[in-house]
């Protein structure tokens, strides 16, 4: 990186943010650096500029720009030579590293339909992504991120519950499961081991929906699986995915991970969440430069298995009331994760109505990226959320479906803030309602039951 | 033909052709320079998707206008931009057409589709300066090359209109200037935002590359409900 001549003193953080950007520049993201045209065709794919008409500092263009500036000021040719020409910048304040804070983590989702919608192919969200890690190294980040990721680092899951927590919740609902099945076997497994699936979940399950994993493991019983939670290392979820922090990513990773091979599991199965689906089964290998020896999958592709398999039967006549499904950007525009859950749903319920636009075209619930986390910038969020709003209001459902989480929060979130009437579910939910119990004989399991790779 | 005419539609092309194919060399070894990020993980999505087949889908996306939202709402937009382009393609065309094959532009029929290409070209880069200027969203993301860089341009589809007849029997002028120009820009264009074309393949290889292992390019339009939005 060349010496910058200037009369202006950079700040200690400032000159660390500059000399990590160097380290974390790789082509693809030096590729989207240098590509825009500053065309404008991703204006009107951002929810963030729908919903703020004339304000131009929300265009993915003018948010990318932000850390453009620095790019051609320190690591490209003619920003270095004539920067006013091309509107390179530096950074020399903490004040500027804050503003640079603001639009990162504030004015971005990192829910990449911009990326999809530009002719040169810039991933603006992957550089953003990139952006916070820097900050959050120097310690520029909004108050929750740092929360989070503190839990997730000690305690080992990012919302902080603690190990006797989690065996506790699990204890209790295995033996309401037990009892609701009138079968000692109908139990949720905990670190089991040859297990043919390995259950990861949300922290978030355990904390305020625990129905989730009671759901999944009736699913599970009835289908006569082989599977077990772990112990430890459960958190499927990934706060370096929202911080930008590979090495937290990786850290995460690596965790459940070493967890399913330690238990020598066949399969990690992840429950319905996007950024822990995203993390676990698309980054993090990448992150904690790690491979592994067992497969992983989405739980919405288990459920459906099972059903096309027939090892577990569904009457859809249980539910009736008008759904719509909305796609967690995570899974689809990152994971390639939207015709699955549409295949399950159309067998669980009579009435589903799609929103426009969908699948990996469809907008972001604005609770993604960590936004949830990030309490000072909720008005924003929440005035963003009219796109969303309205997209469910046109489909007239009841009630919206959606494989992850932050969705969930998110859009209830919106619900109640533009009085919708509409309730939030979850796949899992929609299928254990659907599901036809079988009495099963009160006589031990096999030890393996096979399952699809 | 002055001999300055000839200098300028030979020698000083030549040059400045030499001089940006040896500064693109050097900007895509830099870029190359820089690590690729890989992806170690099983692809994910429907399982007809592949990297080669997001790659694919990823380059032929310029030709794709129904691909994206962005290109899909605005076809009018979509239309001045391959406008717009091919009037780069017919005024590069006649920086080598005039001093290397002047005997095509004995056909009154080519003379004609090169000013119809340039001239249009030229009339979509005086709209896209009024956009440029007027356009809250376009201003705001605006450097002084990208004013220059397209002001340049929509001068340069003007000068090739004037010169695509060859006609230098009254005047050299307007030959020589589109030469000049033409030179000047083979020398400013790999500095400025026009070079972008450089980065196109690699950019899209590489967002192709990742979404079409992930299952999300080609991409699966559903439309069921339409929207106000």
């Amino acid at each position: 990186m060349e010496e910058i001549v200037s009369n202006q003193q950079r700040s200690y953080k400032a000159q660390k943010v500059l000399e990590r950007i160097e380290k974390k520049l790789n082509r693809q993201i030096v590729g989207s650096l240098a590509a825009c045209v500053h065309c404008g065709m991703c204006t009107e794919s951002c929810h963030y500029v729908l919903a703020n008409p004339g304000d131009p500092t929300y265009a993915p263009a003018y948010k990318a720009d932000k850390i453009r500036k620095l790019f051609k000021r320190h690591f490209d040719w003619t920003g270095s030579v004539l920067p006013g020409w091309v509107g390179a910048r530096s950074v020399f304040t903490d004040e500027d590293l804050e503003d640079l804070k603001d639009t990162v983590f504030g004015k971005c989702t990192n829910c990449r339909r911009c990326t999809i919608n530009c002719p040169m192919g810039v991933d603006y969200a992957t550089f953003n992504r990139m952006m916070r890690g820097v900050l959050v190294s120097v310690g520029v980040m909004p108050e929750g991120v740092a929360v989070v990721s503190k839990d997730q680092w000690e305690i080992g899951n990012q919302m902080g519950v603690l190990k006797e927590d989690y065996i506790d919740t699990l204890e209790w609902l295995a033996e309401e499961l037990e009892e609701e099945m009138g079968d000692q076997n109908a139990t949720i497994p905990i670190d089991k081991e040859n297990a043919d699936i390995v259950y990861s979940i949300n922290p978030r399950e355990v904390k305020y929906d625990p129905r989730t994993i009671s759901d999944a493991a009736k699913i599970f019983y009835q289908a006569g699986a082989n599977w077990t939670m772990p112990s430890e290392g459960w958190d499927m979820t990934n706060f370096g995915l929202f911080s930008g922090d590979d090495d937290l990513g990786g850290a995460v990773a690596r965790r459940l991970y070493e967890k399913v091979s330690e238990l020598k599991g066949k399969k990690l199965v992840i429950s319905e969440c996007g950024h822990g689906y995203r993390s676990t089964r698309c980054e993090g290998q990448n992150w904690g430069q790690w491979d592994i020896d067992f497969v992983m999958e989405s739980s919405v592709i288990t459920m459906l298995n099972y059903i096309k398999e027939g090892r577990i039967k569904v009457d859809k006549s249980r539910n009736t009331t008008p759904v719509t499904f909305h796609d967690s950007c995570n899974n689809a525009r990152s994971c390639g994760l939207f015709e699955e859950p549409r295949e399950l749903l159309n067998l669980v319920v009579t009435d589903f109505r799609e929103m426009y636009p969908n699948r990996s075209e469809n907008y972001c619930c604005t609770g993604g990226g960590g936004a949830m986390s990030m309490s000072e910038y909720t008005p924003r969020r929440l005035k963003s959320a009219k796109i969303k709003a309205d997209q469910l209001a046109e489909t007239g459902a009841s009630i919206v479906v959606t494989s992850c989480h932050n969705c969930v929060d998110g859009l209830s979130d919106l619900i109640k803030h533009y009085k919708l009437g509409m309730q939030v579910t979850q796949l899992v939910n929609l299928v254990a309602n659907a599901l036809v119990i079988e009495k099963k004989a009160a006589v031990p399991l096999p030890s393996s039951c096979p399952e699809n790779g | 033909m002055s001999q300055f005419l000839h200098f300028a539609e030979h020698t000083l092309q030549e040059v400045a052709l030499v001089f940006m194919a040896l500064v693109y060399i050097t900007r895509i070894r830099w870029l190359l320079k820089f690590k690729a990020g890989k992806e170690r993980q099983a692809s994910t999505g429907p399982g007809n998707t592949t990297p080669r087949k997001g790659i694919i889908y990823s380059w032929a996306n310029i030709a794709m206008p129904w691909a994206m939202e962005s290109s899909r709402k605005k076809p009018f937009f979509y239309f001045q931009f391959v406008i717009f382009h091919l009037g780069v393609v017919a005024a590069i065309g006649l920086s080598f057409i005039i001093p290397y094959a002047p005997d095509l532009l004995g056909s009154q029929m080519f003379v004609t589709i090169m000013r119809v290409m340039t001239g249009a070209a030229c009339l979509v880069g005086l709209a896209r300066i009024v956009r440029r200027i007027s356009n809250i969203y376009i201003r705001a993301i605006s450097s002084p090359d990208d004013y220059f860089s397209l002001i340049l341009l929509t001068v340069w589809f003007f000068l090739a209109f004037l010169a695509a007849p060859n006609n230098y029997a009254n005047t050299e002028t307007h030959l020589l200037v589109y030469f000049i120009l033409t030179a000047f820009f083979l020398a400013y264009v790999p500095f400025s935002k026009i070079s972008h074309y450089l980065y196109y393949p690699f950019t899209r290889y590489y967002l192709g590359k990742t979404l079409g292992h992930r299952g999300v390019f080609p991409i699966k339009h559903g439309t069921t409900v339409r929207s106000k939005i």
